[in-house]
Formats: C-alpha cells, structure tokens, sequence
C-alpha cells in the first residue's frame, strides 16, 4: 500500500483533494494532511511516505521549500493556482503538478503516471524535483514570512528574551522546545516544528527531526557506528545524535 | 556673400528653434553669441519657450517678410499723410524713412515686450526708464549731428534742445512706454492662467492615473488565479454534500464582484458601502481559511455616509489577508473599525497576523493608496502602518467636512 502526504492550507481543497485521491487511487493510504509547511516537513519526516501532494503557496515552509528538503526521498505532486509561468517550469520536467481547483480526469492522470514511478522504484527520483524548485524560486517572489530574532521564554520565575544568534540547538521535548544557549536553558510553549520557518536555514540546521542546531556552535562530527553519527558542539557538553534523513550534511 | 549670409541666418534660426524645443541643446551650440542667445533662450520657462518657439516657426522665410512689406507700405503711408497734414515744409523722402524708423522700432520693441514680458514685469520701472532716456539720448544724439552740420551754427539751435527732449519723452511714453506696459500686463495675466490651467490639468491627470491604476489593481486582484481558483475550488467541494453553504459562498463571491465593480465606477464611495464590500470579501476568505480567520467589521452609524476614496479600504484588508494572516501558521483576526474624535475621521485594519516583514511594503498598493488619498484631500488625510506586538495596524485620517 503506498503511503501519500498531503499538504495544503485551505480546509475546503484539502477535503476535496482527500475525497478525490480516496476516488481516483483507492489503494493509496493518506498518512496526514498537514495544513502548513511546517506540518508538512515535521510528518514527512516523520511517516516517510512514498508520495507527497504539495501545495505551493502555504503559511509557514512554502511548497517548494518543502519539495526541496524532501529531495530525493519521495515523489512529489505539486497543488497550485498559478498559472503560466509555474506550469512551463513543471512541463520541462519530470515533476508532475495539479492545478486549483483540482479536476478528477487531471488528477486521474497524475495518479497513473505515479503508479509507474513507484513501480520502476526510486531510481533518479528527485533531480528534476531540485532543478524545479530553483526556476520556480526565481520566477515567484518570496513569500512574507515570519523571521525569529528573539525567543521570550521562562527560565526559573523570569521571562527572558533570547537572541537567536545566542542559541546553540532547538530540541523538542513533547509539546516544548529546550532552547539551549552558552550560557542556560529554557523551555519554551512552541513545538519544535513551529519554529521551523522562523529560522534561517543557513544558520539553523536540522539534523534530527527534533533537533536544529546552530551551525557556529558545532566543533565536530562523530561516528557512533556503522549508521550513526553524532555531533559535537562548542561551549556545551552535549552530544547530539543525527538522523539518517541528515546524514548527508555532514557527508564529504 | 549673400549667400552666405542667408545661410548663416537659416542655420542660426533653426539652432533657436532646437534649443527652444530642447533647452538642454543650449550646451552644444558654438561659443560666443550664439551661446549667450542660446542659454538665455534655456533659461525662459516652458510656457514661454512653446510661445517663443510658435511664433518662431510661423513668421519664419516669405512668412515674415510679408508682414515686414506690409508695415513698410503703412508705415510709408502713414508718414507721407502726417507730411502732408502737420509738415508741409519737410522733404518727402525724410517723412517716409522717419516713419518707418520710428515704426519699425516700436513693432520691434512691443514684439521684444510681447516675448520678455515676464523679465518686464519684474523690472517694469526700470525698463519704462531706461527706454525713455534712451530715447531722449538718441533724440539728443541725432539733434547733435544735425547741429554740427546746420548751416545757422550750432549755437543758433540750442534753444531747440528742450522741446526735442519734451518730443522724445512724449513719443517714447505713448508709443513705446504705455503699450509695452499694456502687453506686459496682459501677457503676465495669460502666463497666469495657462499656468494654472497647466496645473489643473496635471492635477486631474495625477487624479485620472492614480484611480486606474487602483482599478486595475482591483482588477487583477479578482482574476488573480489564487483568489479566483482557490475560491471556485471551495464552492466546488461544497456543491459535492454541503449545497447550502455553497450558495451562501456564491452569493458572497457575487456580492464581492458586483460591490468591487460599483467601486471601480465611482472615485468615491460612503462607508456603509465600503464596509458590505468588505464583509462579502472578508466572509468569502473565512470559507476559504477556515478557523485561520476571524474577523470583525465596527461602522458606527452616523459615520455610514462618510465618503473615502474608493478600493482604498480594500487595499488594506487585502493586506492584513495576504501579508498578515495567510501567511501565519496559526492564521489571526482582523477587526475593521471606523470612528471620530475632534472632527477627524478613523479607519483602521488591524490584523493580528505575523506582522511588518521587510519585503512587504512592495507591491502591496500603498504607494497608490497614499497617493490617492493626497490627491482627494490634500495635505489632510494619512495613511500609516504600524507595527503592533502581533500584527499590523494600517490607519486612514481625514477630516471630516463640517
């Protein structure tokens, strides 16, 4: 049974492209509908699903960037309203797209041509998808986005204002997020994923679905085995583990 | 040689008529006085320099010498009658060249005060006294040669001085003095109001632009393919098993189309009508986000009949959607407000979405917003934007007519 993602912000297109794709593919299983880019990231990383519906413009991690940290992981279908320019980038390639409002003999379409992908495997899945991304990022502006300078949050009986730059890593904790700094630790209400877009990705990498570290801070990376590597940082005793998904970064 | 001459005059007359159509030529004429002229000419505003330029191209080659030959021929006529009626005794061919002399200089002077007027005007006593003592020193001047060359001696002539000064003074005031005056009166009170009508045209042509680029704004923002299709999409899921929300989005969707249409039609628009265009929009996104958005529309009634400039406040809310609320993971509120205190009218959008980013302030309308706003009521109404702890505050002042 092939597992699918679905991303898209808009209650109504959501449960319209649910009900399709429950039509149109009836062996696929909907691991989780996510109602944000962030959500998106955090369930892919979290369901590893085969294939992703994404749509491009949402709050938080957009459609591309999502499609972009995904790489090669999973078959991407992207859900958009927008038009031309958007629609001859995906025609050069390999990467298939919808367009708003989603039409079930379209969408019939793209679901066939992923049931040959799936059954030729994973190969060369994802060079397209990277070339797509970086034309489309050139022809549509950014999107507004909420960019974290400073983190309130409680340490002891005070409210403190952290400098992100201070931040050594982000780890999640259940419904928390564990800001470490040089200095102290605090907790704060936010889960990890929601700080997720907030961060600059140069800055901030995510080396473990409930880590993001300060890239200044990490002195090293270490092998723990055959599989696992972990990191060491700077002005903090701490190891932290990274993921299989992350491994590539440390990768000469 | 004469040749030359002509060619030398053609090329110089359409120099002029460059520099008077593009000032900036001046530069790029030869030194010497045909520069001068020429950066004089540059320095003359637009108004003049069109003028200048009209009357230039028209009296220009057989143009201006028929005039030239007509005056000659009145003025010759005019001095063989004045001969005839006042000074029998002088010799004919003296009347006849004295008339044109003295005709001649007065076309002369009153088409330099027909052109110069505005530097006239500035210097009006100045000139009126420089020209009639020229005219006296010429007077003396010519009285002298004749002196030296009288066959009675100089001596005997003297007692004629006061009376040629009395003539030229006479003459220069009536004929040079006066009308110069006149023209520069009458040709100032023309600049004034071309210059006005100038100004009024620029105006509404300001007023004019800024209205339809706001309409088209309008426009594009209802055909824009994420409003339209996301929109269509919504009403098309409802039409699947929940009918009567799906025509309660329709008739919000026609009720924003039909009210936008209004708007665009009219530069002005009462709140009361302003605010139902907000609302069927505002009602239309929250099928669309869901619980992302909430919202809230406050329109005290004595202030339904206020008038703003149309699409304005919809620019705004626009903005609290697109830059505020869509793009926050938790979605937010906006609350549109409207009130007054000490005659000033308030309307205020506040979202409390992920507030002022960096890259919004482009492309968002303001600039046009604003410029509307200034141009309705100038110097009286603001628009500002301000950041809030969460979100946005986008607020509109205009004094309220008594």
């Amino acid at each position: 049974m092939t597992t699918v993602l679905i991303a898209e912000d808009e209650p109504l297109m959501r449960e319209r492209l649910v009900a399709m794709l429950a039509q149109a593919w009836p062996e696929a299983r909907v691991v989780l509908v996510a109602e944000n880019g962030n959500d998106a990231w955090d369930g892919f990383l979290e369901h590893e699903p085969a294939v992703v519906f994404l749509d491009i413009r949402m709050p938080g991690l957009s459609g591309l960037e999502v499609a972009g940290r995904i790489g090669k992981q999973a078959h991407v279908v992207f859900v958009t309203a927008y038009d031309q320019y958007a629609v001859d980038a995906f025609d050069a390639g390999a990467v298939d797209y919808l367009l708003k409002p989603v039409q079930a003999d379209r969408l019939d379409r793209a679901v066939a041509r992923l049931r040959d992908k799936l059954r030729a495997g994973p190969a060369d899945l994802g060079d397209d998808l990277v070339d797509i991304v970086r034309q489309l990022k050139a022809a549509m502006p950014d999107a507004p986005r909420e960019k974290m300078k400073w983190i309130r949050a409680s340490v002891g009986r005070q409210i403190r204002l952290i400098d992100v730059a201070d931040v050594l890593f982000f780890q999640s904790d259940a419904k928390y997020t564990r800001v470490v700094t040089a200095q102290f630790e605090a907790l704060v209400r936010i889960p990890l994923k929601d700080l997720l877009s907030g961060l600059d990705p140069a800055v901030f990498w995510q080396i473990h679905r409930g880590t993001m570290v300060n890239v200044n801070a990490i002195a090293a990376a270490e092998r723990v085995d055959a599989e696992r590597l972990q990191v060491l940082l700077r002005g903090h005793t701490e190891k932290l583990t990274v993921s299989r998904s992350f491994a590539h970064l440390f990768r000469d | 040689m004469w040749q030359r001459f002509v060619q030398w005059w053609q090329e110089w007359e359409r120099e002029q008529l460059a520099v008077l159509a593009c000032p900036s030529l001046a530069n790029s004429t030869p030194l010497g006085y045909r520069r001068v002229l020429a950066t004089k000419l540059a320095q003359l505003s637009e108004i003049e320099r069109k003028q200048l330029a009209d009357f230039s191209s028209t009296y220009t080659g057989r143009k201006m010498w028929i005039p030239v030959g007509w005056m000659a021929l009145a003025f010759s006529i005019a001095g063989l009658l004045l001969q005839l009626a006042l000074a029998p005794g002088m010799p004919l061919h003296k009347a006849v060249i004295g008339a044109n002399a003295i005709g001649f200089t007065c076309v002369c002077m009153w088409i330099g005060a027909w052109f110069n007027y505005r530097q006239l005007s500035r210097r009006m006593l100045r000139a009126l006294g420089m020209t009639i003592l020229l005219a006296i020193l010429g007077g003396i001047a010519g009285f002298s040669i004749a002196m030296l060359t009288s066959e009675h001696g100089y001596l005997a002539e003297l007692h004629k001085i006061p009376r040629i000064v009395g003539i030229m003074g006479l003459g220069a005031i009536t004929l040079l003095g006066v009308p110069m005056m006149l023209i520069t009166i009458f040709r100032n009170r023309q600049y004034a109001s071309l210059t006005a009508a100038m100004q009024r045209d620029a105006e509404q042509d300001r007023l004019a632009r800024a209205l339809s680029e706001t309409q088209l704004r309008l426009l594009r923002a209802q055909i824009e393919p994420h409003f339209l299709f996301n929109t269509l999409g919504a009403v098309q899921q409802l039409a699947e098993d929940k009918a009567p929300r799906a025509a309660e989005l329709t008739a919000n969707l026609i009720a924003f189309l039909r009210a936008s249409l209004d708007e665009m039609r009219n530069d002005t628009v009462t709140l009361a009508d302003d605010f139902k265009l907000i609302d069927a929009y505002l009602r239309v996104m929250h099928v669309r986000l869901g619980a992302r958005l909430r919202f809230t529309l406050v329109l005290p009634t004595e202030l339904a009949q206020v008038r703003l400039p149309s699409m304005l406040l919809l620019t705004l809310v626009e903005n609290a959607i697109k830059h505020g609320i869509e793009p926050a993971l938790r979605g937010g509120e906006v609350r549109v407000s409207a009130d007054q205190a000490d005659g000033v009218l308030h309307v205020r959008v506040e979202d409390s979405g992920i507030g002022l980013q960096d890259n919004v302030l482009d492309g968002t309308g303001l600039a046009n917003a604003r410029r509307r706003l200034a141009l309705a009521h100038p110097g009286a109404a603001t628009l500002s934007l301000l950041a809030l702890e969460d979100g946005t505050l986008a607020e509109i002042t205009l004094p309220l007519a008594a």
